[in-house]
């Protein structure tokens, strides 16, 4: 019994103390790149929201693995209106909409041309 | 009142709650060769309403596993046939301390999340007796998925996320039983352009009984403090329990995806333009 309730309070210490400790996505984001290339930022974002579907493995249309495929898709496909707006269709990914500081990333990599 | 005094009071006060409960349980000990009141038979008969937590706790020494799939949505048809192209997968385990403590596991497939669970028993309805029966439900998650490639300042702590809940049943008669659920929960890491950072809901879930086997359930919470520019929605699941031997069965359709007390309750999905119900069950396996 005793030992319980040591556990229940450490459990409720542990919640009181974490609590305090609120950050934003874009807080932990890193500093604000003005021009964000595939390699550097756009990469893995993708790779840790997308490609579990969107990849040969994953077997999902389109594939976006490689630069070429990413902005192909981005280019002439909906990426940006199905991860930002869904004006085109539900929204992406399918477990709920990214952090804006990723829509915001993706958004500027496509407005500046696609750096590689 | 500033978030942060509201967070100290909610606290502070369930902590009075548990020191008066325990004096409760060693009052009840005393009493309990002179007279002891009949404790009312359970108001849920599944540890869920649907996906919101009842007031049911396991027995002392009980081993549950759990396994829960929330199917994609239903709407989109052949598409997805039907939802079962993208589930959502939540496996785990439950065990009952004692017979006024649970504790849980569980691994969920959206953000590759693990949590942890527990639920304490304050005090029993009783035939002519104490009106209610209240329990306290708390849960920590902890999100795998995010990876430092794509957040470079990311720290252990931001993957933690929150739920206090103070479930209030009642049985009203042998066919109907309703729950009343204040909720408070904090995320470590939130977006500030559409979700909250401490979120309060009050849920409400209810059961009725249409026959020996088989009830229909339904729940739904409101989120107090959602500001306009909140993306998510009100979650509402309706369902249905079937027992059969060692098994309790629960069928849903729910507004939200999410398994998870915390996804689910602060970032539903809701129904738009007709889209957005998800179709997923609960199978509880007694050991």
């Amino acid at each position: 019994m005793k030992a319980i309730k040591i556990i229940i309070f450490l459990f409720v210490g542990i919640c009181i103390i974490f609590s305090c400790d609120s950050a934003t996505y874009d807080e932990i984001a890193g500093e604000e790149v003005a021009i964000p290339t595939y390699n550097n930022n756009v990469k893995s974002i993708i790779s840790n929201n997308c490609l579990s579907c969107h990849s040969a493995a994953g077997d999902q249309y389109p594939t976006m693995e490689t630069y070429a495929q990413l902005k192909e898709a981005t280019e002439k496909g909906d990426v940006i209106c199905r991860i930002d707006d869904q004006s085109c269709g539900s929204v992406m990914p399918q477990s709920g909409r990214m952090p804006q500081t990723n829509i915001n990333t993706i958004k500027k990599w496509a407005a500046n041309g696609y750096p590689n | 009142m500033n978030i942060s005094k509201i967070t100290f009071l909610v606290l502070f006060l369930f902590s009075f709650v548990l020191t008066y409960a325990q004096e409760d349980l060693f009052k009840e000990l005393d009493n309990d060769s002179i007279q002891k009141k009949e404790i009312a038979a359970a108001a849920f008969k599944g540890l869920q309403v649907c996906t919101m937590q009842s007031t049911k706790l396991a027995s002392k020494g009980e081993w549950y596993f759990l396994i829960a799939h929330r199917f994609g949505d239903l709407t989109e048809g052949f598409d997805n046939f039907f939802g079962f192209d993208n589930a959502n997968t939540k496996i785990g385990g439950l065990y009952g301390v004692s017979d006024w403590l649970t504790v849980g596991f569980s691994r969920h497939t959206l953000d590759k999340n693990y949590e942890f669970s527990a639920k304490y028993k304050f005090a029993n309805q009783e035939v002519n007796g104490f009106p209610v029966t209240i329990v306290g439900y708390n849960t920590m998650d902890i999100n795998s998925q995010l990876s430092e490639d794509e957040f470079p300042l990311l720290k252990t702590s931001n993957r933690f996320a929150f739920s206090t809940q103070l479930p209030i049943s009642r049985k009203f008669s042998n066919t109907f039983s309703m729950e009343l659920n204040p909720i408070y929960i904090h995320k470590n890491l939130y977006e500030p352009l559409f979700e909250e950072v401490d979120n309060f809901l009050l849920a409400l879930g209810g059961r009725y009984k249409i026959s020996k086997r088989i009830s229909i359930n339904a729940e739904y919470a409101v989120r107090l403090n959602a500001r306009k520019t909140n993306l998510y929605h009100n979650p509402a699941t309706i369902g249905m329990d079937v027992e059969t031997g060692g098994h309790i069965f629960q069928l849903v359709f729910s507004t939200s995806q999410a398994m998870n007390d915390i996804t689910y309750f602060t970032n539903a999905t809701g129904i738009t333009e007709g889209k957005g119900i998800y179709f997923g069950f609960n199978l509880y396996r007694v050991f």
